[in-house]
């Protein structure tokens, strides 16, 4: 989080810089099943970003040391394109993705029903072609989305959305400006069903009471992506217009 | 992963090429349908997305500000590379860049560079200090056969609608990038014995060597590269010569038409 600069997030009018309201999120659009060579894929617009996950499996688990006798392993693999964001980013496995892919694994893991397949690995590749903040929130939906396709069970959707404060104030679904001028940022994975978190990340700083806010915006935010991600299903095996 | 080529499918083949026929219906010089989409990425300064049967292709330019070469203080640089990303296809593993990658992002490459479409001396700022270097990443998305041309095409494409970020980097005001000319690739392999044209994925597993011809807009060679195992004829080349002439000039005239719009 940055420092608190001489950028004005907040306008006069209440309103942010973009023009959203104070729990307004970005537009979102899924669609699912759009990579011909993958067992399942998705790709999620959230605002700027543009996430692609692709799924491959469950096939058999090599190298053999990370084989679980009684579960499947899901191996996610963050990546962000070089052109995806204003700096080139030079191509290659960085901590950051490498903690991103990490902790976006065991999160999946908590809602694919691994059981059903001893020894082998699910494949779960991100990939992230245009990045305005919020790439790990729209790769998670992405890849929640591509696993249905796929047809892997599931206990439940996991739905990537993120609160976070500037001036002072809670906030929505931060942009690009909110997030590098902001001062606390809540990415969460939500499942839309139970109202369980198998993702949770922050950093920054809240009050409890606005953690509680800022939950409350994620938890509103999710229902409405998991309504978007259920209707991208529906419209690839519903045969739906497009 | 070993690729295992089903002697089957290899068969499948012969079998259709001895009646002229292809897999999915093709003749055998016929395209798949091609779709192309420019500045289609926020952040990239340009982009393009094309599409080929069951193969999608990303490109994206980005620059940066670097020092020439010693040799060259007042020429800037052009960089492509492409990524054969484990997303594409079960085939591909995460790791290094392997030399199937190297080699598709060098023959695209090779097929801009060569065809002097970029003026490197254009990319020059302060001589002997500041250059652009431009960068076009190429990213597989889905190989559904067939992308070096997927990838040669994005590529050009990206290029051609690159706007230089000189604003953001305080170096004067931003204006596109100039780029004399349309390099295009056409690839061919042998399938079943004779070369064909786009070959699908099926027709790459159960195929043999490939040719890539990347041709400028007065028809010249600029770029020609034989990958896997086999020997072709002169005359064989001299076929598939005519076709790359007569295809290149329709995708041409697809970059141009994107452009227009």
């Amino acid at each position: 989080m940055g420092g608190y600069g001489d950028i004005q997030l907040l306008r006069e009018d209440g309103l942010r810089l973009d023009g959203r309201k104070i729990d307004e999120m970005r537009p979102v659009s899924i669609e699912a099943g759009i990579l011909p060579a993958a067992d399942g894929s998705a790709m999620v617009t959230h605002g700027l970003n543009v996430a692609v996950a692709a799924v491959y499996g469950p096939m058999e688990a090599h190298p053999r040391k990370i084989q679980r006798q009684d579960r499947a392993v899901i191996d996610v693999r963050y990546n962000m394109a070089p052109f995806s964001t204003s700096d080139r980013i030079r191509p290659g496995y960085n901590r950051r993705s490498r903690e991103i892919s990490k902790v976006t694994a065991e999160a999946l893991e908590s809602v694919v029903l691994v059981e059903r397949f001893p020894r082998s690995k699910i494949r779960v590749e991100i990939e992230i072609l245009a990045a305005e903040a919020g790439t790990r929130c729209a790769g998670i939906t992405a890849a929640s989305v591509a696993l249905a396709d796929a047809g892997i069970p599931m206990r439940d959707f996991i739905v990537g959305v993120a609160s976070g404060k500037v001036e002072g104030t809670v906030v929505l679904d931060l942009d690009k400006a909110e997030d590098n001028y902001g001062q606390a940022d809540l990415p969460v994975g939500i499942l839309p069903n139970t109202g369980e978190i198998a993702f949770l990340q922050m950093d920054g700083d809240l009050s409890p009471d606005e953690y509680n806010l800022a939950m409350e915006y994620n938890f509103k935010a999710a229902a409405e992506i998991h309504e978007i991600m259920v209707d991208a299903l529906k419209k690839r095996y519903e045969g739906g217009e497009n | 992963m070993v690729e295992l080529v089903p002697t089957l499918l290899r068969q499948e083949l012969a079998r259709l090429a001895e009646a002229d026929q292809r897999m999915d219906g093709r003749e055998r010089f016929e395209a798949r349908e091609v779709t192309l989409e420019t500045d289609c990425l926020y952040n990239a300064e340009g982009s393009a997305k094309v599409t080929m049967g069951k193969t999608i292709v990303y490109a994206g330019v980005k620059f940066e500000i670097r020092t020439p070469w010693p040799d060259r203080p007042a020429e800037g640089s052009l960089m492509c590379g492409a990524e054969l990303r484990p997303v594409a296809h079960r085939k591909y593993e995460p790791g290094p860049p392997s030399p199937e990658s190297i080699e598709l992002g060098r023959v695209v490459d090779r097929g801009i560079r060569e065809s002097g479409c970029i003026d490197m001396s254009g990319l020059c700022i302060v001589p002997g200090e500041k250059v652009w270097g431009v960068m076009i990443d190429i990213h597989v998305l889905s190989d559904g056969g067939n992308i070096f041309d997927a990838c040669g095409l994005a590529a050009i494409a990206a290029l051609r609608t690159a706007v230089v970020p000189a604003e953001r980097f305080d170096v004067g005001e931003d204006y596109t990038l100039k780029v004399n000319g349309t390099p295009i690739m056409a690839s061919f392999t042998r399938v079943g014995g004779r070369y064909i044209y786009d070959p699908s994925e099926e027709e790459e597993l159960g195929g043999d060597e490939r040719i890539h011809i990347t041709l400028g807009d007065e028809g010249h060679l600029h770029s020609l590269q034989k990958g896997l195992r086999g020997v072709f004829t002169p005359a064989e080349f001299a076929e598939i010569f005519d076709v790359a002439q007569q295809r290149c000039g329709e995708l041409r005239n697809l970059v141009a038409n994107q452009e227009g719009n």
